[in-house]
């Protein structure tokens, strides 16, 4: 692996050709590495995987839909390593980097690529990240995961998304986004909080 | 007398069955109704305590509930089929005649089922760790203050026998000031031979296991038991063990209203397997005012029981523990949850008149400290404050181990400060309608 490179990758500079060829050649280092089906080998990269950054998260999303199923949750959770090192304190140019190729992934074909941006991008998204992921309380395979991770992100824009997509949204689903506008300090006219409300009887009998 | 509630505080069930009731021999009327919400693990070790305190006409147990048909039917069959079943604890918190729940679920059930017991006036007592998130702590506290029910948390090590005479020791300075607390536990296990995702058992409601968790396919390797070695349902032995030996640390010190003001982890985390839980950790926990540092250390150094013959005769499991240093003496406890053990010169010790009096559980019961906090309105000894205290130390040490960064807290406004994404993983959305 090339740390200099990578690193300055993952900040957001901008590089030689030659410096992103080397760049490149790293991530694919990386992706190959966690495809392997060795865990000695695959389970070192995943975990190293934070300072790859942005350019690494588009890659290793295509890893995520892998049929070995351990060689996709290694490749889920080196991007979670790489939005945890993004989001450290005066890493901003990398985050926003790291939160721009989330973005990206909001259109994947994969729900649970889809998914996992949608979670990913509530720990380290902002503003830009709105209305795409807002778009996504539209998906039925993932709207729930849009909604949870609209309630996490600070700010107007999310609360103002989560308003229009009360006005859009089906009936069922409005209880929910009533409930994160509730969490985020808003009132809510009519759709009362279901959380009480039991629905699952058993058949297991008494005596 | 009311010690710690004021008696505007009084639970708001119970004084017009049972207060003034010889709670020793209460009548039929006066029996306490207990509905048991999770009934395999640790949900059935209470289920076999409440019968036994049923068999001396003490409480009825009027409810199971599990999401596992089969756990519940076993529990059923255990009441002599008396007790009503249910799958969704929501049923139990309609029924007026229930005065009391005692939630042994998975961790992420344990804030939204507590707060939602609390709001329906049941008294409650939850399984440690209190809480899964911060907010989810915050929460809980709210919903019994507001609510002005009796909360126990399960860390029950502060009832032991051998706590109380350590914790007397400690409390009259007989180590000098406590600087350090060194905590000692075995690793975290891991996963080595995962399996892929499936369809669930016939006797299992998926939906409602998972309840607050984002949803995802099934997997057994995410129950029973082993939820514990999952991050977002149990927390690795930081949250499980954790739970007792830093609550017993924070108790002893008498720093369950403080906190600390930086968080350091450190740790080595599994290659493979759905288990997240880091296998080994240390966690530096820094205070201040008093300054103490709290070290949680998996696997740490463990301290061998000096009196081998009870270590055989007892079962006593060493695996566990923590050293306290002061500026004069150290003291060791041994385990910290249903057993705990300490050093002979602090079971010998008494007290000079005037000394430190410290609390005592009745009998040296967990769940009769409840009782008598029900009863009362006094606090009880693991109080939901208290709970959610050590709740905290176990969710930041894991926290600052996934952010792969040393964290800032404030314990006064108990929030991290300076680091937007860890201040964002203070709260965790839960699914809709399994919210807070």
């Amino acid at each position: 692996m090339n740390t200099q490179s990578v690193s300055l990758l993952a900040a957001g500079a901008t590089l030689s050709a030659s410096a992103r060829a080397a760049d490149q050649a790293a991530v694919a280092e990386l992706v190959t590495r966690i495809k392997s089906t060795d865990d000695t080998v695959r389970g070192p990269a995943w975990q190293n995987a934070g300072p790859y950054g942005a350019p690494a998260v588009g890659p290793l999303a295509e890893v995520m839909t892998d049929p070995h199923f351990e060689i996709a949750r290694s490749a889920r959770r080196a991007i979670e390593r790489i939005v945890r090192h993004a989001g450290r304190p005066g890493a901003e140019t990398e985050r926003r980097a790291v939160a721009a190729e989330l973005v990206k992934l909001l259109g994947h074909a994969s729900p649970s690529v889809r998914k996992h941006a949608l979670w990913m991008l509530s720990e380290i998204g902002e503003d830009p990240a709105v209305e795409p992921m807002a778009a996504l309380l539209a998906d039925p395979d993932v709207r729930e995961d849009a909604r949870c991770a609209l309630e996490r992100i600070p700010g107007a824009a999310a609360t103002a998304a989560l308003k229009k997509a009360m006005t859009t949204a089906p009936e069922a689903f409005k209880y929910a986004l009533a409930h994160s506008l509730r969490v985020r300090g808003e009132k809510v006219e009519g759709y009362p909080s279901q959380k009480r409300v039991p629905t699952k009887p058993t058949k297991v009998r008494a005596g | 007398m009311l010690i710690g509630l004021g008696a505007a505080s009084l639970p708001q069930i119970l004084p017009a069955r049972v207060l003034g009731a010889t709670y020793s021999t209460p009548s039929a009327k006066d029996r306490l109704n207990i509905a048991m919400i999770g009934v395999g693990g640790m949900g059935n070790g209470h289920l076999g305590y409440m019968l036994a305190r049923q068999s001396r006409g003490d409480v009825n147990v009027v409810a199971v509930c599990d999401v596992d048909e089969n756990r519940l039917a076993a529990a059923v069959k255990s009441t002599g089929g008396k007790a009503t079943p249910y799958r969704d604890y929501r049923y139990i918190l309609e029924r007026a005649d229930v005065d009391a729940v005692v939630i042994s679920t998975p961790d992420h059930w344990h804030a939204v089922q507590t707060v939602h017991a609390c709001e329906a006036g049941k008294h409650v007592y939850v399984e440690k760790p209190a809480c899964c998130t911060i907010e989810e702590g915050k929460a809980m506290v709210r919903a019994a203050r507001e609510h002005k029910v009796a909360v126990q948390v399960g860390s029950q090590g502060r009832s032991q026998r051998e706590a109380f005479y350590a914790h007397q020791y400690i409390a009259n300075g007989m180590l000098g000031r406590v600087h350090t607390v060194k905590c000692w536990h075995y690793a975290t296990p891991s996963d080595d031979h995962p399996v892929p995702d499936s369809e669930p058992p016939p006797e299992l409601d998926w939906d409602l296991w998972l309840g607050p968790l984002p949803w995802r396919p099934y997997n057994p390797r995410y129950l029973h038991g082993v939820f514990r070695w999952l991050l977002e349902s149990g927390g690795g032995q930081i949250r499980d063990r954790g739970a007792h030996v830093m609550s017993n640390a924070l108790h002893f010190l008498g720093a369950d209203h403080t906190g600390p003001v930086t968080i350091e982890t450190k740790g080595r985390v599994p290659t493979r397997g759905l288990w997240d839980s880091a296998i080994e950790m240390e966690v530096t926990y820094q205070f201040k005012n008093p300054d103490w540092t709290l070290i949680w250390a998996q696997p740490g150094e463990m301290v061998p029981y000096p009196d081998r013959e009870r270590v055989k005769r007892e079962g006593i499991r060493e695996g566990y523990g923590a050293v306290y240093y002061g500026d004069q003496d150290k003291l060791v406890v041994w385990v910290g949850d249903g057993q705990v053990y300490t050093e002979q010169k602090a079971l010998e010790y008494t007290p000079a008149p005037g000394g430190v009096q410290v609390p005592k559980s009745p009998r040296f019961d967990h769940h009769e400290d409840w009782f008598e906090g029900i009863k009362t309105g006094r606090k009880t000894i693991m109080n939901i404050e208290a709970g959610v205290a050590t709740a905290f130390l176990c969710v930041l040490g894991n926290l600052s181990l996934i952010c792969g960064r040393k964290l800032h807290w404030d314990p006064v406004k108990q929030e991290i400060v300076g680091d937007e994404q860890a201040r964002r993983l203070m709260s965790r959305p839960q699914r809709y309608p399994y919210t807070l």
